[in-house]
């Protein structure tokens, strides 16, 4: 029952995401030239989502095994348990959105040696030799990369605050 | 005019650089097929950051390089460890597993090595002879047909699916309206931009592609936190040697199953939605079928291997066909090229052979030499894979992951296009935990701005509508469009045995020999009556039979 009210939600979500799409298309300005308006595509598009979306939902409401996503998961009911499943790609997403936000202040060298190291090591774990193997990789594997970038293919990638005077 | 052709684009590949790079390519997708988890299609997609700045000819050949070794990759997983590094090598550990642990790893390699080689250059041969024949014939499109091809190709987003069609046909519409995103470029009106400049330009098509594939197929690699901190070979025993002589030897007296797997190969490149995954399996069945020791297969002998590596290898060569000739993508991985193609500033289309001949045969020579390349690195790459394999999942995640935002940036320098990819690295993890097959989105990405730029084109020609139906290739197209979607449904309901099914075969002959037909001249009339003819036979059986579904057998 639980699936199926997850379907169910996701294809509301994607009508309702369908209708404001729709909403905005009446935003698109129309030139006085070309047969097919730029909205007409687009339209198109949407009516096709919304329709397959209609189906999914009539689907998920009478209990479609077809439909149906993947089966139960191992993990531990409740917010706690939850999180304790989603733990790895939790963490890729936030440390990747901070590697993001401190991108003009540390630069791309810097920022993606932490990014690679952090993330390594709340992977991996901190025990024993790992945090000096783990930075020993990032600093190899990022340093190569941005030299075969910057040297080799003369990519200017951000140089951060603190490397902006270099 | 063949073999200017082949001398200019020779000259353009036939230098240091260029077979450096491809040497690279080549050994980097040996790795990539290697490891399972990471698919071919992740590895080529991962590779467009790097050819973004070289000339068209170079980025290709190294791309091109990637998917080859990719393809042959696969098989040192599958043999050394029974997990096979790439869905197109699953047939493989089938016999190469428990020939590896009956004492012969490096005969087991060998004769894997030697079936992707010869399969590879089979239908390397099959590309260069027939694409350009096959494109010929696309000279005769005008943008009604080349609509409709495209819808056709969008078509396959039904098989790709799998079992889910309503989800993969979701995941195909948006990506068709995610690259609605931004400018039209008919017209050049702004469209969902929200009043953001950055969604002015529309999302980088290679942001998205990484994002979707790769950022979230490494997350989904990472997920579980004790099986990311392992490595593969805790799974298996991985030294070993190739044994090329003996390998050879048994290909030698098996050549029949290699010509028949090859041809099994490239005939499901060609097929849209088919591909490698499904090629294997169906080869590895035909041989065990056309054996005189069923019974044997599964127990690790030669055939069982010799069949799925001969014919994985020649599915590329069969996605590609198509793509040249006709610049439609076969497959994801020809998606992909496909996509590598326009941030090079080439527009794939029927035109692309005639209009860019010398990239077109540096396509074809780099699939043949890098099949080559990959004979020579497979011995050197084992080694490799040996290291690699000892190294935990976690820091192959996490520096993939570093390098993705270092690839990305460089593509265009903008720091939007690494936002990009976290919000469809984070997209392309909910879909796959959602059940959404990503294949399809990619298929939309692809080709949604080619089917609404032909649409605009045939509009702008004339408002009429009746082009498309009147028109031989486009109403061709049309009709083999609705029988390609109606395809999945018909595989499901023939094995309920329903009896409009019964029906499929002959209806489709009958009706794709109209338009060919209305095509005139003196083949095609002839073509078109032999088609026609076949589907009445089809139709005789089954009255004969009775109506039932031994007739459809």
């Amino acid at each position: 029952m639980e699936r199926l009210n997850r379907d169910t939600v996701i294809a509301i979500v994607l009508l309702l995401f369908c209708g404001i799409l729709f909403w905005t298309s009446f935003d698109i300005r129309q030139p006085d030239y070309g047969v097919l308006r730029p909205s007409t595509w687009p339209r198109v598009v949407i009516g096709i989502l919304s329709f397959l979306s209609l189906i999914y939902l009539i689907k998920s409401l009478r209990g479609n095994p077809e439909i149906a996503t993947a089966g139960k998961s191992d993990r531990e009911p409740g917010i706690r348990g939850w999180i304790d499943y989603w733990r790895n790609p939790l963490w890729c997403f936030g440390l990747f959105f901070a590697y993001l936000a401190l991108l003009p202040v540390l630069g791309m060298l810097i920022d993606g040696i932490a990014f690679v190291y952090v993330l390594m090591g709340v992977l991996g774990g901190w025990d024993g030799k790992k945090p000096l193997v783990h930075a020993y990789i990032a600093v190899l594997t990022i340093g190569s990369m941005w030299s075969l970038f910057t040297f080799g293919l003369g990519v200017l990638l951000p140089s951060g605050m603190f490397m902006d005077p270099f | 005019m063949v073999i200017d052709n082949i001398i200019a684009a020779v000259d353009v590949l036939a230098n240091a650089h260029a077979i450096l790079l491809m040497a690279v390519g080549v050994a980097a997708g040996l790795i990539a097929g290697a490891i399972p988890g990471f698919t071919i299609a992740m590895a080529v997609v991962l590779t467009l950051p790097f050819t973004y700045g070289m000339p068209a000819h170079l980025g290709l050949a190294t791309m091109v390089s990637v998917l080859v070794g990719g393809l042959s990759g696969g098989l040192m997983a599958g043999i050394l460890t029974g997990i096979p590094g790439t869905p197109s090598s699953v047939a493989t550990t089938f016999d190469g597993f428990p020939m590896a642990r009956k004492g012969e790893p490096g005969l087991a390699l060998g004769i894997g090595v030697w079936s992707s080689f010869s399969g590879g250059i089979i239908s390397a041969i099959l590309l260069m002879t027939l694409a350009p024949q096959l494109a010929q014939i696309g000279l005769e499109f005008n943008p009604w047909d080349y609509f409709m091809l495209v819808l056709f190709a969008l078509t396959i987003t039904a098989s790709l699916a799998g079992k889910n069609m309503v989800k993969g046909l979701i995941a195909g519409a948006l990506g068709l309206l995610l690259r609605t995103v931004g400018e039209d470029e008919a017209a050049g009106m702004a469209r969902f931009d929200f009043g953001s400049d950055a969604l002015l330009g529309g999302f980088d098509f290679i942001a998205v592609l990484i994002g979707l594939f790769a950022f979230s197929q490494l997350l989904n690699d990472v997920r579980d936190p004790e099986m990311a901190k392992k490595s593969l070979t805790e799974q298996g025993t991985v030294r070993v040697k190739l044994e090329h002589r003996r390998a050879i030897a048994e290909i030698l007296k098996r050549w029949p199953i290699v010509i028949r797997s090859s041809l099994i190969g490239v005939f499901t490149g060609i097929l849209p939605g088919a591909g490698g995954s499904i090629a294997n399996i169906l080869a590895y069945d035909q041989a065990k079928k056309a054996s005189k020791h069923p019974e044997k297969f599964g127990t690790g002998i030669a055939d069982g291997i010799i069949a799925p590596e001969s014919s994985n290898n020649a599915v590329e060569g069969g996605a590609l066909i198509i793509l040249m000739a006709l610049g439609i993508p076969g497959d994801v991985t020809a998606a992909i090229m496909l996509g590598a193609l326009l941030i090079h500033d080439v527009i794939p289309s029927p035109s692309f052979i005639t209009d860019e001949p010398v990239l077109a045969y540096s396509i074809f020579i780099s699939f043949f030499v890098a099949t080559f390349m990959m004979l020579g690195l497979q011995s050197f790459m084992l080694r490799i894979f040996v290291k690699v394999t000892r190294i935990p999942m976690y820091v192959l995640a996490s520096i993939i992951l570093g390098f993705c935002g270092i690839g990305v940036f460089a593509l265009q320098n903008v720091t939007f296009d690494l936002w990009t990819l976290l919000w469809f690295g984070i997209l392309g993890f909910i879909m796959r935990h959602f059940g959404f097959p990503l294949a399809p989105m990619i298929l939309g990405v692809v080709l949604g701005n080619i089917a609404e730029l032909n649409l605009a084109r045939a509009l702008a020609i004339t408002p009429d509508l009746s082009p498309f139906v009147t028109r031989p290739w486009s109403l061709f197209f049309m009709i083999i469009a609705v029988f390609s979607a109606l395809f999945p449904l018909f595989q499901g309901h023939r094995d309920k045995k329903k009896s409009w099914t019964l029906f499929y075969l002959p209806a489709a002959c009958f009706a794709v020999s109209a338009p060919i037909f209305m095509m005139g001249g003196t083949i095609r009339p002839v073509l078109a009556t032999i088609v026609a003819g076949y589907g009445a036979y089809q139709l005789w059986r089954r009255r004969q039979n009775g109506w039932t579904f031994e007739a459809a057998e």
